[in-house]
């Protein structure tokens, strides 16, 4: 009989995963994908928020490829207990899903701070295609938009509700914006810029409570300044979906524990993605990475060995960008590490930052900001992910990029770390291209 | 397939193949919308262009979300603009730097080869470019680690 492979969960990690068992296997499987929405890009929900999309563009396979594909679907659906004795997927509704191997992909949820008010109307998570039609739906120009939390997905979101002719506040709880993503420099730097844009930026500000009044929401601020809002946006976190596996007997920590080929401690079950935790490339420790090119490459592989092969995963690198009223702000890897060496470099009138870190001569993680308009900036962005990712040995380069931490170009060339990235790919083969996914016959 | 074969001995860094580049590319010469960009070496004493080397990663391609990088014909990693949503994943997933974005169309882009015949290789007065059959390689490593020492000496 053909390998029946379940994949629980249609975003980026088991999407991979489908289409990489179907490059991969040799002999045809059955698939079958297990998800509570249709399959669609988290990533580019910020650009249907300001309308430059349509919503039809979200989506990663529609129901014609997933017929193509072969794939039977549970859509709407979701697990609610995986037994790895019996090899069973028991589903909302009562299905029951036998599966050969499986692949656990349930992503994260976003989660809103835990104050009174925060579920009333006219408060909204942006995370699922549902929420950000409810956000799309509630701003007008001319709206005031207060968002709760100055992290990466708030940013992402950012441009869009300016564009839609809303005036925007963030409140921060911490003492800097983008607190997990850059170091306090940086922050400074795009907080002015916000703010010379005309966004409102509140840090070290605590929300304690959201009332309806006259159908608007009054914000309470613990030190005071209360504000008004027609719309709230909650990005408070996310919350990876695991307290359905409790009594699966998968080994959890922060996440799914994993090994190099993505299995778990069942051996037929995979986890992928922001549930999976996995190596992490610099620290070679375990780590939740919850971010787009984690799942993509996690899905990936384990795709590939749920078709059979035997593909080791590297490991996978922190790397966030974001751009913001056309400033890029991006950082890698082990960016605030406190034991590390470091450089930095500030241009304050474009504005530009760079900030290096090392461990021994080898680059270990980096923060760079800069105007999107600005070609350094870009191609700095991917150099320095290169020298990250490969662990290019600098030698005397470091002392150079010490001195000059925005000569990038010159210290990646030099140090030939273009010869040693070419000959790396996930699988172990040169990538196919999206659209060349084997079809069924 | 065929790719860009860098021979930066060659390179006198007159800047032709930026313009050739971006005329092709957007219809204009506008080198700031050039995928092949020429860097200085040692104090502008030499130069070489640098450009996508179409890795068998393609991890511009594996990155993308909406699946708007694809291969063309003659085997290109080549953005779709129709599909691309302009997230920049592509940029931060390229750890060659050789992606690009415009702020004007909010779309990223890159080198496509231009279809099969490069007007960066055949606007270059010294063959310093070409398009050849051969295994994609670092065409600059050695030169420039060569042409860098003076700078390097400096910093010490």
């Amino acid at each position: 009989m053909a390998p029946r492979h379940l994949i629980i969960g249609g975003g980026t990690a088991g999407m991979n995963a489908i289409r990489t068992i179907r490059e991969e296997e040799t002999e045809r499987s059955a698939i079958t994908l297990v998800s509570a929405e249709k399959p669609y890009s988290r990533m580019v929900l910020p650009y249907y928020l300001d309308r430059s999309i349509a919503e039809s563009h979200v989506f990663t396979a529609t129901a014609r490829v997933l017929r193509d594909w072969n794939v039977t679907t549970h859509l709407g659906k979701r697990a609610t207990a995986l037994d790895t004795n019996a090899n069973v997927c028991t589903l909302d509704d009562g299905t029951r899903v036998e599966y050969d191997d499986c692949l656990i992909a349930t992503g994260s949820s976003a989660v809103r701070a835990p104050v009174p008010g925060a579920d009333g109307p006219g408060v909204h998570s942006f995370w699922t295609l549902d929420q950000a039609r409810g956000v799309l739906a509630q701003i007008q120009p001319g709206s005031h938009v207060v968002m709760i939390g100055a992290g990466f997905i708030a940013f992402t979101i950012l441009n869009s509700i300016l564009s839609l002719g809303a005036k925007l506040t963030i409140v921060e709880v911490a003492p800097r914006i983008l607190p997990r993503m850059i170091d306090d420099t940086g922050a400074g730097l795009v907080q002015s810029w916000l703010e010379q844009h005309g966004v409102a930026v509140r840090t070290g500000a605590k929300l304690t409570q959201i009332d309806e009044v006259k159908n608007r929401r009054r914000l309470k601020m613990a030190a005071g300044g209360d504000l008004v809002a027609d719309v709230v946006i909650m990005a408070t976190g996310i919350r990876t979906n695991l307290e359905w596996l409790k009594t699966s007997g998968v080994k959890i920590n922060q996440g799914i524990v994993v090994d190099e080929r993505l299995r778990s401690s069942a051996p037929n079950v995979y986890a992928a993605g922001d549930v999976a935790e996995g190596r992490d490339l610099i620290t070679q420790a375990n780590a939740v990475h919850a971010i787009e090119p984690t799942a993509q490459e996690h899905g990936r592989v384990a795709g590939a060995n749920m078709a059979g092969k035997d593909v080791r995963y590297r490991g996978s690198l922190i790397i966030n960008i974001v751009e913001v009223c056309h400033l890029d702000v991006a950082s890698f890897g082990a960016w605030d590490d406190a034991k590390a060496e470091t450089a930095s470099g500030v241009k304050a009138d474009r504005p530009a930052y760079r900030r290096l870190l090392w461990r021994g001569d080898r680059l270990i993680g980096a923060i760079i900001l800069g105007p999107s308009s600005d070609i350094w900036t870009t191609n700095d962005v991917g150099m320095l992910k290169g020298l990250v990712q490969s662990g290019v040995a600098l030698g005397s380069w470091k002392a150079h990029l010490k001195k000059n931490p925005f000569d990038i170009k010159l210290a990646f060339i030099a140090t030939k770390t273009t010869g040693s990235l070419l000959p790396e790919t996930i699988l172990g083969r040169p990538s196919k291209a999206p659209g060349e996914t084997p079809v069924a016959v | 397939m065929r790719v860009l074969r860098i021979h930066p001995e060659k390179c006198t860094g007159c800047l032709r193949c930026e313009l050739a580049c971006s005329y092709m590319q957007t219809g204009e010469y506008q080198p700031a919308k050039s995928v092949i960009r020429v860097s200085p070496f040692e104090g502008h004493t030499s130069y070489a262009p640098y450009t996508c080397t179409q890795c068998a990663e393609g991890w511009c391609m594996t990155a993308c979300p909406v699946g708007a990088i694809t291969i063309s014909a003659v085997g290109a990693k080549e953005v779709q603009d129709d599909r691309c949503v302009g997230c920049k994943l592509c940029a931060i997933a390229c750890p060659f730097g050789t992606m690009f974005y415009d702020p004007a169309t909010r779309k990223a882009f890159k080198c496509n080869l231009c279809g099969g015949a490069p007007a960066c290789a055949e606007a270059c007065p010294t063959a310093a470019i070409t398009y050849e059959d051969v295994e994609t390689a670092d065409w600059l490593g050695d030169f420039a680690r060569e042409r860098t020492a003076r700078v390097l000496a400096e910093a010490r």
